[in-house]
């Protein structure tokens, strides 16, 4: 059932969402194709981190970050494949352990301190939660060293200017789209220049992320 | 197309429909469609329906309907759930694995889970929902900004309904720690809606602005209006909101087959009924009551063909309307007065959390964070928790006394007062709410 009208002029700016350097919080407006395009590459870390058809993925985010989310979202459907949602939060925690019980995730990517944090709360031990989980893939380096020592396979997903790197488990770099993304470095800050076109431009926009680069499309964080 | 941005409502074909046509497309959309559709593809209708004794052939009239087809409730799908091992309750009605589902069926997303574990909800297809129409009532129009504040687990739903009206969204988490970010996108992108402001929300933005001496005026000043959702609202707390400058639209939902939300007149909330069918029911008992007359919330969707809802007792008490609002709207109001199982029987008076909110919310304090202690209907003392920021000047044992007091003058019993720190009872949240009926 369609409730909306097209509209002659629809928006151009799909939303405005953010990118977080350091402290700064930068209000960033993306376009229904930079979306479409986020999409496109987040199938394509999917594929590597083995999700297919019927598989669920979980993604685990903050509304705040709808403009790296929305594109992890979406593209479960471009593998085949359903997804749900919890919120990166210590609070929904809950969400997290139940949903990935109920649902059978096969992967759950956005894992951060704070749900670890909330699991702790609610004493659930991480390797009970995730250990029917093929992967999981943490949002932030204390999440992934906490997972990792668990013993459980942990990737990492790492928010990089308005696009997204992916790592899989046990690789030692992250994976980012080098067609549709420069990456380089200065002074060991990874700077980002968009190739494909963008609402919001970037042209050796400094991230505040440090690492290296060696090789295109590969980067490794310090 | 172009849509005349002073025209009053979205969709005023729909919305302003005469009764009649509102329910030939009800009997056309529900008997025609959504009765033979669940009966053959939901277990739970199926099991329910045979249990019954009936089929969809039974089944020609809404008579028919109101008369022959039985309840489901959550126990029902709960029990489903457990005894099939289907997470879906039995509800489901498309195979997420069938090739042809692809592209429609695409993501699951779940409930608050404000009572026990989060009930998965199946979601087809993407687009904007018939929230379109709260959100131009509002006053947002094409080219706007939209702050959507909320959760991830509802799923695409809203900001593709923002965009449904050509607005954009601007995205702030429902959550503290993003409080000085909403306060700083509202006065650098001047948003006109707001998708939604909750009770603890109103605490954390008051408490920011005192710390971070922010203006609430300015902050709100670009607003044309903002849904309040998740729990009622006490009048202390819309009483604060007003003085921001903010006009609240209170939002309530509809059996878990949709939400009905305030227009401008402010008088009752819309409930859309070329989306869902709405009976009133005696809580205790299958007779519908008078127009107007408190009863219970009986929900049927029809819309949702993934997991449809037929005759769902939703144990909400709410009066309803069906006579036209003074907007224009032809479609049904309704009022929500609380839930069946959170009334509390003390010395044979009745009380329901919303009969001691104001009450409570009087105390500075405590912020209106209460829940109430009921092992079972019937009790010897009420007995509530309360939450609280500061003791206040006379220390935790007068701020008791002072609850007890607002309490005992409210509903005529004197409470039984355990006072907790608040995060005490907001770490049980969802942000937006917390329980306010505990067994314990």
């Amino acid at each position: 059932m369609t409730f909306a009208r097209e509209f002659e002029a629809p928006p151009q700016v799909w939303g405005v969402g953010r990118v977080v350097v350091g402290d700064d919080v930068i209000p960033w407006a993306v376009s229904e194709i930079d979306i479409e395009d986020e999409t496109e590459i987040a199938a394509s870390h999917y594929r590597s981190l083995g999700l297919g058809d019927g598989d669920l993925v979980l993604v685990v985010a903050l509304l705040s970050q709808a403009i790296h989310a929305v594109p992890l979202e979406q593209a479960a459907g471009r593998v085949g494949a359903l997804y749900s949602s919890a919120d990166a939060t210590r609070f929904d925690a809950f969400r997290t352990a139940s949903l990935v019980r109920q649902l059978e995730a096969r992967i759950v990517i956005g894992v951060d301190s704070e749900v670890l944090t909330g699991l702790a709360d609610l004493e659930r031990d991480p390797r009970d939660v995730f250990s029917t989980v093929h992967a999981v893939v943490a949002a932030d380096a204390d999440a992934q060293a906490r997972l990792t020592d668990a013993g459980i396979a942990t990737g990492r997903w790492l928010r990089l200017g308005p696009t997204s790197a992916v790592g899989i488990p046990d690789q030692p770099w992250l994976a980012y789209d080098a067609q549709r993304w420069h990456v380089d470095e200065d002074r060991g800050e990874l700077l980002l220049t968009n190739v494909a076109d963008r609402l919001t431009p970037c042209d050796r926009f400094r991230t505040g992320i440090r690492g290296t680069v060696p090789e295109p499309g590969r980067l490794v964080l310090a | 197309m172009t849509l005349d941005p002073a025209r009053r409502l979205f969709s005023p074909e729909i919305e302003a429909m005469p009764r009649a046509e509102i329910e030939a497309l009800r009997d056309e959309k529900l008997l025609g469609d959504l009765v033979p559709w669940s009966y053959k593809r939901s277990g739970l209708i199926r099991e329910t329906w045979d249990a019954a004794g009936i089929t969809p052939a039974d089944i020609t009239s809404m008579d028919d309907y109101r008369e022959k087809v039985p309840f489901i409730d959550k126990d029902a799908i709960r029990s489903y759930r457990d005894r099939h091992s289907d997470p879906y309750g039995g509800l489901l009605c498309l195979d997420p694995n069938d090739a042809s589902m692809k592209g429609i069926f695409s993501a699951i997303f779940s409930t608050s889970g404000t009572t026990g574990d989060p009930t998965p909800a199946p979601y087809a297809g993407r687009g904007p929902s018939m929230l379109v129409r709260e959100f131009w009532e509002l006053g947002c129009r094409p080219g706007d900004n939209f702050l959507h504040c909320l959760f991830t687990f509802r799923g695409p739903g809203i900001h593709d309904t923002i965009r449904g009206i050509g607005a954009t969204p601007v995205f702030v988490d429902h959550q503290p720690a993003d409080v000085e970010q909403l306060f700083r996108f509202s006065l650098e992108l001047r948003p006109t809606g707001w998708y939604t402001l909750s009770g603890p929300l109103i605490m954390m933005i008051e408490e920011a602005a005192t710390r971070l001496g922010v203006d609430l005026t300015d902050v709100c000043s670009s607003y044309e209006g903002v849904i309040f959702a998740g729990e009622p609202i006490g009048p202390r707390a819309r009483r604060r909101v007003e003085d921001w400058g903010l006009e609240l639209f209170i939002q309530t939902s509809l059996g878990d087959v949709g939400a009905a939300t305030e227009c401008q007149e402010h008088d009752g909330s819309h409930m859309w009924e070329d989306t869902a069918y709405i009976e009133c029911l005696d809580p205790e008992g299958t007779a519908g009551v008078a127009d107007g007359e408190r009863g219970e919330l009986v929900s049927t969707t029809l819309v949702d063909k993934v997991a449809p809802l037929l005759r769902y007792r939703s144990e909400d008490l709410v009066r309803v309307t069906r006579e036209a609002c003074g907007c224009g709207r032809t479609h049904g109001r309704v009022w929500p007065l609380g839930r069946k199982g959170d009334e509390v029987v003390v010395e044979g008076v009745s009380v329901l959390p919303g009969d001691i909110w104001g009450a409570v919310e009087s105390i500075d304090e405590t912020n209106g964070l209460f829940q109430v202690i009921r092992p079972e209907r019937e009790a010897d003392r009420l007995r509530l928790r309360v939450g609280y920021a500061t003791a206040g000047t006379g220390g935790l044992p007068a701020l008791r006394a002072r609850v007890e007091d607002a309490v005992e003058e409210a509903v005529g019993l004197r409470p039984e007062v355990d006072l907790v720190e608040r995060d005490v009872l907001l770490r049980q949240g969802p942000p937006h709410k917390i329980p306010r009926v505990t067994k314990a």
